[in-house]
């Protein structure tokens, strides 16, 4: 017998925690605490204790399949490539998109984008992090110039404020969460606004800011225009290392604190409090998600709580900042790589010399120089579509509409590791393998690469991403910018041309439990672990406020639907919920959607406790199991997005920020009514 | 015979050069696998040249047991639990097992819920001190030794100390209860454990007692551990003296003084905790337990834990499903299974994501449980945990029945 505990690490948020599998004869039967690993030392949450059991799910993909008569059919990979490579031969640049996922590797995404740029002279190419991080990029690019974690998630115990905006931790982030508990224990206190009465709000919380959904804007402006007028902004920090403020204070001057009460029904003393705390602190630190971003003003709020960290000093040292929590596995790492339409690898900004600079590195010519299409402008435009782990028709607001968009494509390749909801309108479907069948590099929350390595055998004619991907340039005549014989030699191509990645080597990743932080520039260097420590990454290196006004959400309750809708996250499940969904255990916990209503409003409506409701909004209808509760405020409608048939998106709105096209998933008007 | 010590050797050169002290152990492993005795051993080997990483490994190749010599003190893997878990409880096959006095302990309260069997079991146990969770470790040696993790190649806990030894060769030394005192040092659990000498196991070995000799003192606990350690000398594989008075005392007097340290520790743990108002400890706990996330890993860990079919699952219809934290239920359920027989092994507490003081309320309960039944879990594998066992004498009181 050969049994043995192999160190990796979990497969779902970005956490990066480690885990031992145990691995007998070939197959995973258990996981085990890895206690030195410095992320999570040991413990797990619900979803990392159960993290490999999707691999054995059953329906995995595991041969190519092509569609024939309108039905899928087995077929091998000659056949399926070869009809993958004709029909994108026939995808003119503009027509074609390239939709990667946060759950790819890096060498996967590196070598995607390559695909898009090289092989189909496109700039087409996305991830999902459009979806739900790309207004931090919006937000804090003009105010810091990254728009990456600037802190690493270790420093966060050292803050004494922490302000959480709009992030259930306890749920989203459970390891993260032991840090601010851990704060907590040394005296730190937490503030956290989001509208929901979470168990963050309940157990993690010291004042919780209630606010309205879509109401940030006015909360922060008011509590900008507090710290001010007690005196209490960090006048030091503000002459050394910024820019702008006097345009902010005179914006701020126009505050009406009245009136942000009434916006957010915060109580302004609660208000005040909460901005006492946080501009007092010797260390603040924003943790920040989808609960400011995924909305019409995402990038906006970002820049709110920027302007509120550079009005008290609040960055530029370790267990501050404004840190955007990245949601999933590789949601940094695949925007490094470049997935994105307005970026090379790197975060070169696409233009004439950035598709120079990847001319030389890649011995290629005529790359493009213009920004390609965005995620959700791909599918409303382009005719050919090449889908890479994403699946919108669960993530992307108006699903109905989503799917008449794709069933008018011309074709459609997904390639994943299940058949998902996309995958059942393509017209070829591609079997991936998955993390420990292959070997690769994650980027985590935290700028942390780590690597996780190959542990068991591919299922069936699986094949890792990359190398379909490279199969597939080989056909179409890019041999040579594709022979790549391992994710290793990759791994050594994105060294070369990303610079915040050149110091970290493979060998540098096994030797190093716990990763290391990009930027790192030479083999010698031990990693960044908090950034903007002598100055920003603006082009002058100060820090530069924005004021922003507050706007509204684009839908707002009627008489029609009268309810606010916002969506969110179980700790069991994971975002599309392919995975945890096939996993019995988190199943047994969570195993259908379900919408949380507040008594008030369940007696208005007649809805009693589990009872079937249907939801409905200007775009669709779903049902689901009513949860009469206090979560949420009366006029609040709570659902979690991981379920295909009570799928969230089917009822968001799809307008988007302007600014970064990210949409506005967590505000709509919707009406509530028993099934009948 | 079952009660004699021994200052002992490996009679093999490179066991011995490898070995920190008389390398007993790894030779009585190489003589039960040489000799077909058992089909495999399960040991403790570090991860590559990783001090921090140490994990479970089943070894049947005797050229390999080399690799596991030497003492690791900043790794607690779950012995216990591999064994009950991963290779079946030893009903089919016949293992030599090392481990530490929770490891043993572990395994015999396992003997006792049938989930492994003891028959096929030689146990071979260490002398502990205590161990270091690998990342306070880290921060120790970086934080208060200034020396870099990975230039330690050895670290030793010797009469109230902790040392390390640089790869040059250098010794460094620190007040361990100095470095407690301020949150560095030994596991929380490992600072109050009593049992160091693991005579519960067929063979203990130490080095208490040898005199800083490159020798390895042995107590034989078992009459099968008395016949295994006579064929390895008959058959050349060590080589011993029997321990004089002198050796015995010493062995006596620090394991004497490590008892005492661990009932200070435990003083200073469980006294905030008992000295509380009662309404203070249900206010601590509660905010203690409404940190739970539902991992199971508490559960998980547990090395005595094993029903098939938990009565916690969500599937169960006891504990509420799909709720964070999940309702009382779910902690008084898991502390009142296992309260009576708790090891104090903080396998539950290091598992825990919320930081819940685990270990400390269950060792604390099961304190109290000793007072009251005197029951000391896992040293007696004929006397059984008392909340689930039922006594003839409480069979005869009127009115008591058992039904099936």
């Amino acid at each position: 017998m050969d049994i043995k505990y192999v160190p990796t690490i979990c497969p779902y948020c970005s956490c990066g925690c480690g885990i031992y599998l145990v691995i007998k004869d070939g197959r995973i039967i258990g996981q085990e605490p890895w206690k030195e690993h410095p992320v999570n030392e040991g413990a797990n949450c619900p979803k990392g204790k159960n993290a490999y059991a999707y691999i054995y799910s059953e329906d995995r993909l595991k041969m190519p399949l092509v569609r024939k008569n309108g039905v899928f059919k087995e077929s091998s990979w000659e056949e399926a490539l070869n009809l993958v490579s004709s029909k994108l031969k026939e995808a003119a640049p503009e027509k074609f998109g390239l939709i990667a996922s946060c759950r790819n590797s890096n060498e996967d995404a590196y070598v995607i984008q390559k695909f898009a740029r090289v092989v189909m002279g496109t700039n087409n190419v996305e991830y999902c992090g459009r979806l739900c991080h790309s207004s931090a990029v919006a937000g804090l690019v003009p105010t810091m110039g990254s728009g990456v974690m600037q802190t690493s998630q270790l420093e966060i115990e050292l803050a004494d404020c922490i302000f959480l905006a709009g992030v259930n931790l306890k749920e989203t982030f459970p390891m993260i969460s032991r840090r601010v508990l851990r704060a907590k224990d040394r005296g730190a206190k937490v503030i956290y606004t989001d509208p929901r009465n979470t168990a963050t709000a309940r157990y993690l919380a010291d004042i919780h800011l209630q606010l309205k959904s879509g109401t940030d804007a006015a909360l922060i402006n008011a509590m900008m225009s507090i710290i001010l007028a007690e005196g209490l902004e960090n006048k030091e920090f503000i002459a050394t290392r910024t820019a702008g403020l006097d345009e902010l204070r005179n914006f701020l001057s126009k505050i009406d604190l009245k009136q942000a009460e009434e916006l957010t029904g915060v109580p302004i003393e609660k208000i005040r409090e909460a901005a006492i705390t946080y501009a007092r602190a010797e260390r603040g630190c924003i943790l920040y998600n989808q609960g400011i971003c995924q909305h019409t003003v995402g990038g906006d709020n970002v820049k709110l709580h920027a302007d509120l960290a550079l009005l008290c000093g609040h960055a530029g040292k370790p267990g501050s900042g404004v840190n955007s929590m990245r949601g999933q596995i590789n949601g940094e790492g695949s925007g490094d790589m470049g997935c994105l339409c307005v970026f090379y690898p790197g975060f070169k900004r696409v233009s004439e010399e950035a598709a120079k600079f990847f001319e030389d590195a890649w011995g290629v010519s005529n790359l493009p120089t213009k920004p390609g299409m965005t995620y959700i402008d791909q599918l409303y435009n382009c005719k050919f579509l090449y889908m890479i782990g994403g699946d919108p028709m669960m993530v992307v607001p108006d699903v109905n509409n989503v799917k008449k968009v794709l069933q008018n494509m011309n074709f459609i390749v997904v390639q994943d590791i299940f058949l998902t909801e996309i995958a059942r309108l393509a017209h070829v479907v591609l079997p991936a393998a998955t993390w420990v069948e292959r070997e690769g590099t994650h980027t985590f929350v935290d700028r942390r690469v780590q690597k996780i390595n190959k542990f068991i055998d591919t299922p069936g004619e699986t094949k890792p991403d990359w190398l379909i991907v490279s199969q597939l340039a080989e056909r179409m005549g890019h041999k040579d910018k594709f022979s790549f014989s391992s994710a290793g030699e990759i791994f050594e191509e994105i060294r070369s041309c990303i610079p915040q990645y050149k110091g970290i080597t493979y060998e540098r990743l096994e030797k190093t439990v716990g990763g290391i932080h990009w930027p790192c520039p030479s083999e010698e260097h031990p990693g960044t672990p908090t950034m903007f420590l002598e100055k920003f990454g603006t082009p002058d290196g100060l820090g530069h406020f924005q004021p922003v006004e507050y706007k509204p959400p684009a839908e707002m309750p009627d008489e029609e639907y009268p309810y606010f809708l916002t969506t969110g996250r179980s700790i069991f499940h994971y975002h599309t919920g392919h995975m945890t969904r096939r996993t019995p255990k988190l199943m047994n916990e969570v195993p259908r959607g379900f919408v949380e209503v507040n008594p008030k409003d369940a007696i208005k409506a007649g809805v009693k406790d589990r009872d079937i409701v249907t939801l409905e909004t200007r775009r669709g209808s779903i049902e689901a199991e009513a949860r009469v509760t206090d979560n949420v405020q009366p006029g609040l409608l709570f659902i979690p997005v991981h379920f295909a048939d009570s799928c969230a998106n089917v009822l968001t709105n799809s307008a988007l920020d302007p600014s970064c096209k990210c949409a506005e998933t967590k505000v709509c008007a919707v009406r509530l009514e028993v099934k009948r | 015979m079952k009660g004699d010590m021994y200052l002992a050797w490996s009679s093999d050169s490179e066991i011995l050069n490898r070995s920190e002290n008389g390398g007993i152990v790894t030779s009585l492993l190489k003589f039960v696998l040489d000799t077909k005795r058992v089909d495999a051993v399960l040991a403790v080997k570090a991860r590559g040249d990783d001090r921090y990483d140490g994990g479970p490994v089943l070894i049947t190749d005797p050229s390999e047991l080399i690799e596991t010599a030497g003492s690791l003190h900043c790794s607690s893997p779950n012995i216990a639990r591999f064994l009950k878990e991963y290779l079946g409880g030893a009903f089919d096959m016949k293992l030599a097992v090392v481990g530490k006095p929770c490891d043993i302990r572990g395994t015999i309260e396992l003997v006792k819920r049938e989930q492994v069997n003891l028959d096929n079991l030689f146990l071979i146990g260490l002398n502990c001190s205590g161990t270091l969770s690998p990342v306070v470790a880290k921060r120790t040696i970086i934080e208060e030794f200034g020396v870099d993790p990975l230039n330690i190649i050895h670290e030793d806990i010797e009469d109230g100390n902790l040392i390390i030894m640089l790869k040059d060769g250098t010794e460094k030394t620190k007040d361990l209860k100095a470095l407690e005192e301020k949150g560095y040092g030994r596991r929380e659990n490992c600072r109050r454990c009593e049992i160091k000498i693991p005579t519960m196991a067929d063979i203990a070995c130490g080095k208490w007692g040898t005199s800083n000799k490159k020798a390895t003192f042995v107590e034989i606990c078992s009459d099968k551990g008395a016949e295994l350690f006579e064929e390895a000398i008959k058959a050349g594989y060590i080589a011993v003296e029997h321990a004089d008075d002198k050796a015995i005392k010493e062995r006596k007097e620090k394991e004497q003084e490590a008892i005492e340290s661990a009932l200070k520790w435990e003083k200073t743990d469980f006294a905030p905790l008992k000295n509380m108002a009662i309404e203070e400890k249900f206010d601590y706990w509660w905010g203690q337990f409404s940190q739970c996330i539902k991992c199971y890993g508490c559960r998980d860990a547990c090395p005595i834990c094993y029903c098939k079919d938990c009565i916690l699952e969500a599937d169960r219809g006891v504990v509420m499903p799909g709720e964070v934290p999940p309702n009382a239920m779910f902690p008084m359920i898991r502390i009142a299974h296992v309260m009576d027989s708790c090891l104090n092994c903080g396998q539950c507490q290091d598992a825990c994501p919320a930081g819940i003081p685990l270990t400390r309320l269950i060792f604390m309960l099961n304190k109290e449980l000793y007072g009251i039944f005197k029951y000391q879990p896992g040293v007696d594998v004929a006397s059984r945990p008392p909340l689930r066992s039922i006594t003839d004498e409480e069979l005869t009181i009127p009115g008591v029945e058992l039904v099936f």
